[in-house]
C-alpha cells in the first residue's frame, strides 16, 4: 500500500508532541482498535483510499498504472524471461574465480556473518519488529540461489547451517534477561566487540592459507568484501579526522582539513585511476588492496565530515558539563563527545555506506577486476546467452537492491535502538 | 605564533589550491590517452626493469625492456585478456576464463614457462585503457581481439605479432528487409558502436557511395540487442561478430549478413615497443601453432612424432634429434628448442584451436582464417579449413 500516492486525509491527526515515545497511541486509534477487524479495515479503506470523488479517481488511476506495471513485470519474470543465464553462472557470479575446493571458506564466513547478525538482533530487537529477519532471509536466500550448483546437494545443507547460527544466536541473546542491567551491559559489550572483530575474522578465513589469496576475491563475493573494508575503514579514518579538524592546533585541523577537501574533489572514479596507474609505484601490493585503501580514504573523507557536523551540532553544554565533573579531553571526547556525535549521524553514514556499496561496481569499469557487475557481463557474452542480458542485469540490479534495502532497514532499526531524533 | 587570521586563511587556501592541482595533475595523467604520458610511464617501466649498470640516458630508441627474462624470472604470464567477447575471450559459469584468445596466451605460457597454466588473466576487456596496461607494465601481452592499424603500432607504444585472425567489417540486415547492399541503405538507421574504427569506417564509406544514413550509437551488446529488437534496420560490425550474435538466436533465419565487406581487421597479440625477443617468441608461437596444422601435428600426436620425428621438418620444429643428428635450435638462444613442441601439446594446433573455441558459429572453410591451401590458383572448391590466407613462415 505504501506506493499509492499520498491521498489527503479527510481530518489530520495531531502529531505527537516532540520528544515523546513514538510508541504511544493516540486515543482515537485506541478506540478504533476495539472494534471487530472487519469494521476497521473497510474503515481504512474508505478513508484512506475513497475519501472522495476525487480520491477515488486518484486511486483508480494509480491501480490502473500499477496493474500494468505488475502485468509487464509478471509476464517478462515468468513466461518471457530466460533465466539459465543466471541458473547456468550461479557460481560465476557468486565467487567466480574463488577456488572451487575452498568454497568452505565462503560457507563458514556466511555462517559467521548470520550468527553475529542473530547477536545483534537478539540483543537489540526490543524496539524492532520481525520483518528485518525477513529481509535478512530474503539476502540469504539470494546469495544461496547463486552459490547452489545444481549438482552440490552440500552447498544447501552448508546455507541451512548458516540459517541455523542466525536464528541461534538470535534466541540466545533473545532469551537473555534484559532486567539485570550489569548482564544487560556485558551482553551488548561481548556483541559489540564480536561485530568488530566481525570483518578481520572474516577476512582472515576468506584469505589466509591453503589455495586462497587476495586474488581470489571475484563476483559477489568481491563486492561483499570491498563495501564492508571502505566502510568500516571509511570510518575508521573519519574519525580521528574530524576531531582534528575540529582541533585547536592549526597545523593538525589544516592537514585534516587539506586531507578531506582534497580527497573529496576528486570522483571516486578518479581516485581508481589513481590506484591502478600511480599508487602502483608508490605503495605497491596487489590491486584489489590499493581498491580497498582508496576505498576507505575516499569514504573516510566524507565520514569526517558527517561526523564533524554531528560534533558542531552537539550542544556546548555537553562540552562544559564533561568539564565540570573533572573529566580531561580524551574523556569527555570518548565518553560523551563521540557517543552522540556518532549517534546523530548514522543517517548520513549510512547513506555514504550505502552508496560506496554500489559504487563497488567501479571496480570493473575502472579497473581490471571483476566483480558481480563484470561477471555478468561474462555471463551474457557466453556464446548461448548473448540474447539474455536484460535477465543478466535485471538480476544484478535486484542483488545490489537487496543488500541496500538491508542495510538501510538495519541502520532504521539502530536509529531507533539509539533514539536518533530523540534528545 | 599565531598567524594573523587573514593570512593564516590564505594560506590554507594556497595550500588547498595546490593540493588540489597536484590531485587534479596526477588523476589527469593516469586518465589521458597522450601518447607522451605512456611513453613516459612505458620508459620508467622499462627502466626500472633495466639492469641498473645500464645508463638511463640510453633509454631512447635501444631496447629498453627485456620482457621474456621478465617472465621467465616471475614464472608468470601476465596476459591481457577480454572477458566479455563471445567465443574469443569470455568466462565459463566457473568462473575460468576461456575462448580463441585465451588459448594463445596458453600456447605462449606452456612455451615460455613449460606451464600453460602459469598465466595470470588480467582484464582488458575496456577498450579505452587496454594500451595503458600495456605500456604500463600491467601485462606483458595483449590478446584481446585487437585490430593491427598503422596508427596504433606507430603512436602507441604497442608491437604486433602475427594476425591469429583475420575478420573484416560487415553488415546484418533482416531478409525481408529488401537490403542487399550499402547502396540500399539511403537514410538508413545504422546500429553501430560508437568511439571505434567501426564508426570511422562506415562514415567513410557512405562519404565514399554519396549516401547519407542514421546511426545509433552505443556499446557492442548494446547496439546488437537494439538491432535484434528493431530499433535500426542495419547492424554493422566485425563480420564474424556478428555471424556469432546472429546464429545463437532462435529467429536466427530472419536474418542475413552482406557478403560485402568494408574494412580490414586483422586481429594480433601486441607487446610493447622495442622488446625484440618477446616478440619473436610471439610471433614464432603463433607460426608454429599455424605450421603444426599444415603439416598434420596435432595436440594428440605431438608426443609420437616427438619420439620419432617422420622427416627432419617435424624433428627441426620439435626440437628432437632427427636420426642420431643434432638437435636445432631454429636460432632461438632464449628458449630453448622444444616450446613449439610444448605449445602445441598444450592447446594443439591452430585448426583444433578455431574447431574448439569457435567451431562452427563463424565458418572457417574458404574464408581468410583457413590455410592458404591449395594456392587459391588452384582452388576451386575449397576443402575443410582451406582457402584462407593462413601461411606460416618457414622454420629452419
Amino acid at each position: 500500500m505504501s506506493e499509492l500516492p499520498p491521498i489527503p486525509r479527510p481530518e489530520q491527526q495531531p502529531l505527537p508532541p516532540a520528544g515523546g515515545p513514538r510508541r504511544i497511541v493516540l486515543p482515537p486509534h485506541r478506540e478504533r482498535a476495539r472494534r471487530p477487524r472487519s469494521v476497521r479495515a473497510r474503515e481504512w479503506v474508505r478513508r484512506n483510499l475513497f475519501p472522495s470523488w476525487r480520491g477515488t479517481l486518484l486511486t483508480a488511476l494509480a491501480a490502473g498504472v500499477l496493474g500494468l506495471i505488475a502485468a509487464g513485470v509478471i509476464a517478462f519474470v515468468f513466461f518471457g524471461a530466460n533465466w539459465e543465464v543466471i541458473t547456468h553462472n550461479r557460481w560465476l557470479l557468486f565467487a567466480g574465480g574463488f577456488p572451487r575446493e575452498e568454497a568452505w571458506r565462503l560457507w563458514v564466513s556466511i555462517a559467521v556473518v548470520f550468527g553475529l547478525i542473530g547477536l545483534a538482533y537478539g540483543t537489540w530487537s526490543s524496539l524492532g519488529r520481525r520483518d528485518h529477519l525477513f529481509v535478512l532471509l530474503v539476502g540469504g536466500f539470494v546469495i544461496f540461489l547463486m552459490a547452489h550448483g545444481g549438482a552440490e546437494i552440500w552447498s544447501s545443507v552448508y546455507f541451512l547451517i548458516a540459517v541455523g547460527c542466525m536464528y541461534l544466536g538470535y534466541l540466545l541473546t533473545y532469551q537473555l534477561p534484559r532486567a539485570t542491567s550489569s548482564l544487560r551491559t556485558l551482553q551488548v559489550r561481548v556483541v559489540g566487540g564480536l561485530l568488530i572483530l566481525a570483518l578481520p575474522i572474516v577476512l582472515l578465513l576468506l584469505l589466509v592459507g591453503g589455495d586462497v589469496g587476495i586474488r581470489s576475491l571475484d563476483g559477489f563475493v568481491l563486492n561483499l568484501v570491498l563495501a564492508p573494508v571502505g566502510i568500516v575503514g571509511g570510518i575508521l579514518i573519519g574519525i580521528p579526522l574530524a576531531v582534528g579538524r575540529a582541533s585547536s592546533l592549526k597545523s593538525i585541523s589544516w592537514t585534516c582539513t587539506a586531507y578531506i577537501e582534497i580527497v573529496r574533489g576528486a570522483p571516486l572514479l578518479g581516485w581508481l585511476f589513481v590506484a591502478l596507474f600511480i599508487l602502483d609505484d608508490i605503495i605497491g601490493g596487489d590491486l584489489i588492496i590499493r581498491a580497498m585503501v582508496v576505498m576507505a580514504v575516499f569514504t573516510g573523507a566524507y565520514m569526517a565530515e558527517y561526523i564533524r557536523g554531528a560534533l558542531q551540532a552537539l550542544p556546548r553544554g555537553q562540552y562544559e558539563a564533561g568539564q565540570a565533573v573533572g573529566l580531561n579531553q580524551w574523556q569527555r571526547t570518548r565518553l560523551i563527545i563521540m557517543p552522540q556525535a556518532l549517534r546523530i549521524s548514522i543517517p548520513p553514514m549510512v547513506g555514504q555506506a550505502i552508496s560506496i556499496w554500489k559504487d563497488t561496481t567501479l571496480v570493473t569499469v575502472i579497473l581490471p577486476l571483476r566483480e558481480l557487475k563484470g561477471n555478468a557481463d561474462s555471463a551474457i557474452s557466453q556464446f548461448e546467452f548473448t540474447p539474455d542480458r536484460i535477465e543478466a542485469y535485471v538480476f544484478v540490479a535486484v542483488i545490489f537492491w537487496i543488500v541496500a534495502f538491508m542495510m538501510s532497514r538495519i541502520s532504521q532499526r539502530v536509529e531507533r535502538a539509539q533514539g536518533v531524533g530523540e534528545r | 605564533m599565531r598567524l594573523p587570521s587573514l593570512k593564516g586563511r590564505r594560506l590554507v587556501s594556497a595550500l588547498l589550491f595546490a593540493g588540489a592541482a597536484l590531485v587534479a595533475g596526477a588523476v589527469i595523467g593516469a586518465c589521458t590517452s597522450d601518447e607522451d604520458q605512456q611513453q613516459a610511464q612505458a620508459v620508467e617501466q622499462q627502466t626500472q626493469q633495466q639492469d641498473q649498470d645500464q645508463p638511463a640516458a640510453q633509454v631512447s630508441g635501444e631496447p629498453r625492456g627485456n620482457t621474456l627474462q621478465l617472465i621467465m624470472d616471475r614464472g608468470m604470464l601476465k596476459c591481457g585478456v577480454k572477458q566479455t567477447q563471445p567465443l574469443f575471450g569470455n568466462r565459463d559459469e566457473d568462473g575460468n576464463v576461456t575462448g580463441f584468445d585465451i588459448e594463445f596466451c596458453k600456447a605462449i605460457a606452456a612455451a615460455v614457462l613449460k606451464d600453460a597454466d602459469a598465466v595470470e588473466y588480467i582484464d582488458a576487456s575496456d577498450a579505452s585503457t587496454r594500451f595503458e596496461l600495456l605500456a604500463d607494465g600491467q601485462i606483458d601481452i595483449l590478446i584481446r581481439t585487437t585490430t593491427i592499424t598503422s596508427s596504433r603500432d606507430m603512436e602507441l607504444d604497442v608491437d604486433f605479432a602475427q594476425t591469429t585472425f583475420y575478420t573484416g567489417q560487415g553488415f546484418a540486415v533482416r531478409k525481408d528487409s529488401g537490403i542487399n547492399s550499402t547502396r540500399d541503405m539511403a537514410n538508413a538507421a545504422i546500429c553501430v558502436q560508437t568511439g571505434t574504427t567501426t564508426e570511422q569506417n562506415v562514415a567513410d564509406h557512405f562519404t565514399d557511395i554519396g549516401l547519407d544514413y542514421e546511426p545509433t550509437g552505443g556499446l557492442s551488446q548494446d547496439v546488437a540487442a537494439a538491432f535484434f529488437e528493431g530499433r535500426c534496420d542495419v547492424l554493422t560490425a566485425d563480420a564474424s561478430d556478428l555471424a556469432s550474435r546472429i546464429v545463437v538466436r532462435d529467429n536466427a533465419d530472419d536474418y542475413k549478413i552482406l557478403p560485402q565487406i568494408i574494412s580490414k581487421e586483422p586481429l594480433a597479440p601486441g607487446v610493447r615497443d622495442y622488446d625484440s625477443d618477446w616478440k619473436d617468441v610471439v610471433n614464432w608461437v603463433v607460426h608454429g601453432l599455424i605450421r603444426a596444422e599444415e603439416i598434420g601435428l596435432t595436440q594428440a600426436n605431438v608426443a609420437a612424432n616427438a619420439a620419432n620425428p617422420p622427416n627432419t621438418e617435424v624433428a627441426r620444429l620439435l626440437g628432437v634429434p632427427f636420426e642420431g643428428g643434432s638437435v636445432s635450435t631454429l636460432g632461438f638462444e632464449v628458449v630453448d628448442a622444444q616450446f613449439i613442441q610444448r605449445a602445441i601439446a598444450a592447446v594443439g594446433n591452430y585448426g583444433e584451436i578455431y574447431d574448439r573455441e569457435i567451431g562452427d558459429a563463424i565458418p572457417r572453410d574458404c574464408t581468410l582464417n583457413a590455410l592458404a591451401r591449395p594456392l587459391p590458383s588452384e582452388a576451386v572448391d575449397c576443402g575443410p579449413g582451406e582457402g584462407g590466407i593462413m601461411y606460416a613462415l618457414p622454420y629452419r
